[in-house]
C-alpha cells in the first residue's frame, strides 16, 4: 500500500508544476504536488525571473537616477547595502512562493516535499522512502544551470543561483557565457558598482538573435562594462589569493584575467533523466530531455511532461501554458498545444524581446518577408525617457501582408512584445495594427508606427516607399 | 472447458459518459456473439453492445442510467472454450501465448503436413476490404466438410465471394452469422480438422491457419488493466499540421477546432479576408454530420418530405441492397456536383443490323453472342480516340483536365441485386468479336454476383443500354469521375427522307449525357454525330483491331 495516493502526481513546484496542479485541481482532479526545496515556486520564483528582476529593478533606478545628471537632476552616489537590497529580494520571493502554498491550500492540492523517483509507471518512491501511487503524472522537473568541465571547486565560481545572493558585491566580474542570464546578471553587477566583463564562445552574444538587436544594447554596455570578448573560450580557472585566475584563448582576449568572481552561465539542462523515468517507461534523450506529443503526452500514456524538461525553450510562460493543456487533457478535456509564437526577452538595459519569426529565421527558411523598423529616436515617448537608441521591428509576410514577427529593444521592449504575440496568434495584417489606435505618447506606439511604414501611411518618419 | 470473460464497451469513438438506456439481457441468458446485451445512447444516436461471444451471461454490472466509456467492464460472460483453441475475441487485445502462424507451406516439395486436432479457419487476405458482411453461411456445427467447401459468402461493395475451407475435418463451432462483419484474419469458425497431407496447390488457396499450439489455451487477461485511463491516447482524426498552423483563425477558434477533431485547412472562412469564425468551424462540422460529405460550408440541401405512408394504405419495408446503398450516394454526388447536359442523336443502323444478322449464326457457332452493344462499343472507341476530351476527368482541384491514355469501356448492366458497371478494359484493343465474347461473361458474371473487384474498376467512359428493354431517350447519369455517358435506346424503323423520298431506316436512339463543366454542347454534338456515322459504317467497325 502506497503511503500517498492521488488521481495526479505533478513532480516540480515551478511555474508549470504548480500550474498544471492547480488547473488539474480546478478540473476536479485529486491533486499531489512534489517538490524537493522547501518552499514551491521552482526556480523562476526562488533562483531566476522573480529575484533577478527585483535586482533588476534596483539596476534601472540607479542607472536612469545617474543618467538624468546630463539633464539637470543630480543624485549623491548611491550607496549600496547588499544585505538589504538582498532582504528585499528575498522578501518578494518570500511573498509569491508563501501566496502559492495558499493557493495549494485552497485548491486542496495536497504539496509532498522529497526527491522523486519512478518505480513503475504507476507510483513514484521519494528520498525518503515514502511511496505515491497515481493514475497520471506530469513530470515539470525543470533544469540546473549547466557547469563548465574541469572547474575547480571555489566558492567565487558561481552559477546563476549564487549571482543572485550578491555576497559579497565583487569588486571585478567575469561572466562566462554571453546568454539571457549571464547579461541580465551582468546588468545587475555593473549597476551596483561592479567591473563587469563577459565572454562568449560564439561570435556574438546572445548567440542565434538578429545581429541588429544587438547593437543598441552594446552601444549602452559597451561603455560601462570592463570588456565584452566574443569569439573567446574559457581555457582554464585556478583559484588563487587575490581572485580566480582565467585563461582565455581568442583574437582580442587577454591571456589571463584575475577576478573576484566568475559567473558561468553557459545554458542550462533538463532534468529529464534525474527520476528514473525508464522504470515507468518514458524516453529520456541524452540532453535530459522527454519527447511529447502535442497534448504534451510522453511515450507513455498516462505520463506527461512540461516545461525545461522538453524540448523548446526553457521559458516559464511556455511552461505554465503546456500545463494547463496537460492538466486539462489529465482531466478529459481535448487540448492542443497550439500556440504558433512563443516571446523571448532579454531584461538587460536596454532589454531585448522577440516573437514569431526572426530574420535571421527568414533567411534560413528562405522566407519572402517585408521588414519595417522604426527608429525609436521617432518616438516622442523615448525620447522624453532619455532612451532614443531603441527600435521596433516588424516582420510581414508580402501576400497576406500578416505580421509573421517583431522584434523590439528599448527600455520595457518585454512588455510591448506582447502585442505583437497576439498579433501573430490572430493573423492580424498591417492594417489591423495600423488602423488599432495606440495611445500617445508611448512607446507602444512604434508597433503601429511599423505597420504604418509597411501600409505608407506613416507620417512620423520619412521612409522611402514600401508598396 | 468454459471461462468467463470481461464485458466490454468497444469503442465509441469520441463519446465519453454515455448513458445506458436498455438492460437488453439478464444474467443466465444465453447469448450469441453480436446479440445485443445493453443499449446505449449518446447526444447523436443510440446503440447495442455487442456480445464479444457465444455464451452466458453470468452477469452485469451496469444498471440503466449508468455512465459507461469505451473500455468499461460491463459484465461477464461464460464462454465455451474448445481445448486448444483461442477464440479470436471481438475486441482488440491480441492473443498471447503459443499460437503459430501457420502460412503458406515452404515445403519444396510441394506437399505439406497438416496438422489435425482443432484449428480456427478465419477469412483470408482480402486486400483492401474491411468490414465485409456476411451475406451466407454454408456450415453448420457438426457438419463434415472437406477443403475447399464454401465456408461462407462475403460480400464487399464491389463483388461477392466464398470463402474455402483450407482443411476438411467436423466444424465444431460456426462463429459468425449472417449479417456480421469480417475483416481478414477474423475467425470464422472451428474445426475439428482431419490430418491430411495436402498438395501445395491447395495450400496455396489457403492463405493463413492460425493453429493453436497444444500447451493450454492463455485466455487474454480480462483486460482491466488495459482499460483507458480517462486520458489514454484515442484515435484522433488527422489533422493537417503544417496547413494547420498557418490558417487564418484565432486562438480560441483553433481550440474549439481542436476540440471537434477539425481540420483548419479544409474549413472555409467567412470573415474578411477568410479569417475562419467559430461558427466556421460549427458549420463545417455540422455539414460533415448531416452527411454533406467532407463538403465545404453552404451544401444545406432542402430535404424530400417524410410521409408516413401507411397513413393511407398497406406498406412493406424491404431494405435496400448493399449495391442500392452503394450506388445511390454516388449516382447523387454525380447529380449534385457535375452540371448535366443530355445531346440525344439518332444513328442510322440499318446496315449495320444487316450485316450483324448474317454474321450472328456464325458468331454463335463460335460462342460468342454478337449483340448490337458490341459494336456500339466498338463506334463508342472509335469516337473517344477522335474526342479524347470526352475520355478525360476533372483534376481534384479542378485546375486541369486528366487524359486518359487508355479506354477502359464500363457498361451498365442491370442485375437483381441492382445496377452494376462492369468494366471492359482495353476495349481499344479488341475487335467486335473480342468486346462481345467479353460482354457476355462479364454479364453472365454480374447476374451471378461473381465479379471481382477490379473487374468493377477503372472505366473511362460508360455506356448504358436499355435498347433491349425499350424507350426512345432517355437522360442518363455520368459516372463521376468521367465526363461522359453514353444511353442508347431501343432501334425502331423510321421513314427517313433521303432527299427525294422517305426510305424505311433502322435508327438507334442515343443520348450523351456529359459534364458541361469539361465537354460544352458543340463538342457533345460532334461527338453523337461521328458516332452516328461510325455505327452506320459497319464495315470499318468490322475491321480487325490492329
Amino acid at each position: 500500500m502506497a503511503d500517498h495516493k492521488a488521481q495526479l502526481v505533478v513532480i516540480g513546484a515551478g511555474p508549470g508544476g504548480y500550474t498544471a496542479a492547480f488547473r488539474a485541481a480546478d478540473l476536479g482532479r485529486d491533486v499531489i504536488l512534489l517538490e524537493r526545496w522547501d518552499t514551491l515556486g521552482g526556480v523562476c520564483l526562488n533562483v531566476g525571473c522573480i529575484p533577478s528582476k527585483a535586482l533588476l529593478h534596483a539596476a534601472k533606478v540607479i542607472d536612469d537616477a545617474a543618467a538624468m545628471a546630463d539633464h539637470g537632476v543630480t543624485f549623491g552616489k548611491p550607496r549600496i547595502d547588499a544585505l538589504r537590497l538582498r532582504g528585499w529580494k528575498n522578501e518578494v520571493v518570500g511573498k509569491l512562493t508563501g501566496g502559492l502554498l495558499q493557493l495549494a491550500k485552497q485548491r486542496k492540492v495536497k504539496v509532498v516535499h522529497g526527491i522523486a523517483k519512478f518505480e513503475s509507471a504507476n507510483s513514484l518512491v521519494l528520498d525518503n522512502g515514502e511511496t505515491i501511487a497515481f493514475e497520471q503524472c506530469i513530470i515539470a522537473a525543470g533544469s540546473e544551470p549547466m557547469m563548465l568541465p574541469n572547474l575547480p571547486d571555489d566558492p567565487r565560481i558561481i552559477d546563476s543561483t549564487g549571482a543572485l545572493e550578491l555576497d559579497p558585491l565583487p569588486k571585478r566580474l567575469l561572466v562566462v557565457g554571453g546568454g539571457i542570464i549571464g547579461l541580465e546578471m551582468a546588468c545587475v553587477y555593473s549597476a551596483l558598482g561592479t567591473d563587469v566583463s563577459v565572454v562568449e564562445l560564439t561570435d556574438s552574444l546572445m548567440p542565434g538573435t538578429d545581429k541588429d538587436l544587438l547593437r543598441p544594447f552594446l552601444k549602452i554596455v559597451k561603455p560601462r562594462y570592463e570588456t565584452i570578448m566574443v569569439s573567446t573560450k574559457v581555457t582554464g580557472m585556478r583559484p588563487t589569493v587575490p581572485g580566480i585566475e582565467v585563461s582565455f584563448e581568442g583574437k582580442n582576449a587577454p591571456e589571463i584575467g584575475v577576478y573576484d568572481r566568475v559567473l558561468v552561465s553557459v545554458g542550462r539542462r533538463a532534468n529529464g533523466d534525474k527520476l528514473d523515468a525508464d522504470k515507468a517507461g518514458v524516453e529520456v534523450n541524452e540532453h535530459g530531455v522527454i519527447a511529447v506529443d502535442n497534448q504534451m503526452r510522453t511515450n507513455v500514456p498516462n505520463i506527461f511532461a512540461i516545461g525545461d524538461v522538453v524540448p523548446g525553450p526553457m521559458l516559464a510562460h511556455k511552461a505554465t501554458h503546456e500545463a494547463k493543456v496537460a492538466a486539462e487533457v489529465v482531466a478529459g478535456e481535448k487540448s492542443f498545444f497550439d500556440a504558433r509564437t512563443i516571446p523571448s526577452v532579454a531584461y538587460t538595459d536596454p532589454e531585448i524581446a522577440w516573437t514569431g519569426l526572426t530574420e535571421t529565421e527568414a533567411k534560413e527558411q528562405g522566407v519572402d518577408y517585408d521588414v519595417t523598423k522604426i527608429p525609436w529616436a521617432a518616438s516622442g515617448r523615448a525620447l522624453s525617457l532619455g532612451r532614443a537608441e531603441g527600435f521596433t521591428k516588424l516582420l510581414w509576410d508580402k501576400t497576406t501582408e500578416r505580421v509573421l514577427g517583431g522584434a523590439i529593444v528599448g527600455p520595457n521592449a518585454g512588455d510591448l512584445i506582447a502585442e505583437i504575440g497576439l498579433a501573430i496568434e490572430m493573423g492580424a495584417d498591417a492594417a489591423d495594427i495600423s488602423l488599432t489606435v495606440h495611445p500617445h505618447p508611448t512607446l507602444s506606439e512604434t508597433v503601429a508606427f511599423a505597420a504604418e511604414a509597411y501600409e505608407g501611411t506613416l507620417t512620423d518618419l520619412y521612409l522611402p516607399k514600401k508598396k | 472447458m468454459s471461462t468467463t470473460i470481461d464485458i466490454i464497451v468497444p469503442d465509441l469513438g469520441d463519446f465519453d459518459d454515455v448513458e445506458v438506456i436498455e438492460i437488453l439481457v439478464s444474467a443466465g441468458d444465453t447469448v450469441a456473439r453480436e446479440d445485443g446485451l445493453v443499449t446505449l445512447e449518446t447526444d447523436k444516436a443510440a446503440m447495442d453492445v455487442p456480445c464479444p461471444e457465444n455464451g452466458v451471461v453470468e452477469e452485469l454490472t451496469v444498471a440503466v442510467g449508468d455512465k459507461v466509456s469505451s473500455g468499461t467492464v460491463i459484465g461477464k460472460l461464460k464462454v465455451e472454450v474448445s481445448d486448444t483453441v483461442v477464440i479470436a475475441p471481438a475486441i482488440q487485445y491480441e492473443p498471447t501465448g503459443d499460437t503459430t502462424v501457420l502460412a503458406t507451406p515452404a515445403k519444396p516439395d510441394g506437399e505439406t503436413q497438416k496438422s489435425g486436432g482443432v484449428q480456427t479457419l478465419v477469412v483470408p487476405d482480402l486486400g483492401d476490404f474491411e468490414d465485409i458482411e456476411v451475406i451466407e453461411v454454408h456450415v453448420a456445427n457438426g457438419d463434415q466438410i472437406s477443403v475447399e467447401d464454401p465456408l461462407v459468402t462475403l460480400e464487399t461493395d464491389k463483388a461477392a465471394m466464398d470463402v474455402p475451407a483450407v482443411v476438411g475435418g467436423r466444424i465444431e463451432s460456426v462463429l459468425v452469422r449472417v449479417g456480421d462483419k469480417v475483416a481478414t484474419g477474423s475467425s470464422i469458425a472451428i474445426i475439428e480438422a482431419v490430418a491430411a497431407t495436402v498438395t501445395e496447390e491447395v495450400a496455396d488457396a489457403t492463405q493463413t491457419v492460425v493453429i493453436a499450439a497444444p500447451p493450454p489455451p492463455v485466455m487474454p487477461e480480462a483486460p482491466a488493466k488495459q482499460r483507458a485511463a480517462p486520458a489514454a491516447p484515442r484515435e484522433l482524426p488527422l489533422i493537417n499540421e503544417a496547413g494547420f498552423s498557418k490558417a487564418h483563425a484565432s486562438p480560441s477558434v483553433r481550440k474549439l477546432a481542436r476540440e471537434l477533431g477539425v481540420d483548419l485547412t479544409q474549413v472555409k472562412g467567412s470573415a474578411s479576408k477568410n479569417r475562419i469564425l467559430h461558427d466556421d468551424v460549427k458549420a463545417f462540422v455540422k455539414a460533415v454530420l448531416t452527411g454533406q460529405a467532407d463538403g465545404p460550408i453552404g451544401g444545406g440541401l432542402p430535404k424530400t418530405p417524410s410521409v408516413d405512408f401507411s397513413k393511407f394504405g398497406e406498406v412493406e419495408s424491404q431494405a435496400l441492397t448493399r449495391i442500392q446503398k452503394i450506388s445511390g450516394p454516388r449516382l447523387q454526388a454525380s447529380w449534385i456536383n457535375l452540371p448535366h447536359v443530355t445531346q440525344h442523336d439518332l444513328a442510322d443502323i440499318t446496315e449495320l443490323e444487316k450485316r450483324r444478322q448474317e454474321l450472328k449464326g456464325p458468331a454463335k457457332e463460335r460462342g460468342i453472342s454478337l449483340t448490337p452493344l458490341a459494336f456500339v462499343i466498338k463506334a463508342v472507341v472509335a469516337a473517344l480516340q477522335e474526342f479524347p476530351k470526352v475520355n478525360s476527368s476533372l483534376a481534384d482541384d479542378g485546375e486541369s483536365l486528366v487524359f486518359k491514355k487508355y479506354i477502359h469501356m464500363g457498361f451498365a448492366a442491370d442485375t437483381s441485386q441492382g445496377l452494376m458497371v462492369p468494366v471492359i478494359r482495353d476495349a481499344d484493343q479488341k475487335d467486335v468479336y473480342e468486346l462481345a465474347s467479353e460482354l457476355g461473361a462479364l454479364s453472365a458474371a454480374a447476374r451471378d454476383g461473381k465479379l471481382k473487384a477490379d473487374q468493377l474498376q477503372g472505366a473511362s467512359f460508360t455506356i448504358s443500354s436499355l435498347g433491349g428493354i425499350g424507350g426512345t431517350a432517355f437522360t442518363p447519369i455520368v459516372n463521376a469521375p468521367e465526363v461522359a455517358i453514353l444511353g442508347v435506346s431501343r432501334s425502331s424503323m423510321q421513314p427517313v427522307w433521303n432527299g427525294s423520298k422517305f426510305e424505311p431506316r433502322l435508327m438507334l436512339p442515343l443520348s450523351l449525357s456529359y459534364d458541361h463543366r469539361v465537354i460544352d454542347g458543340a463538342a457533345a454534338v460532334r461527338f453523337t454525330t461521328f458516332l452516328g456515322q461510325q455505327l452506320a459504317d459497319v464495315e470499318s467497325l468490322l475491321q480487325a483491331t490492329p
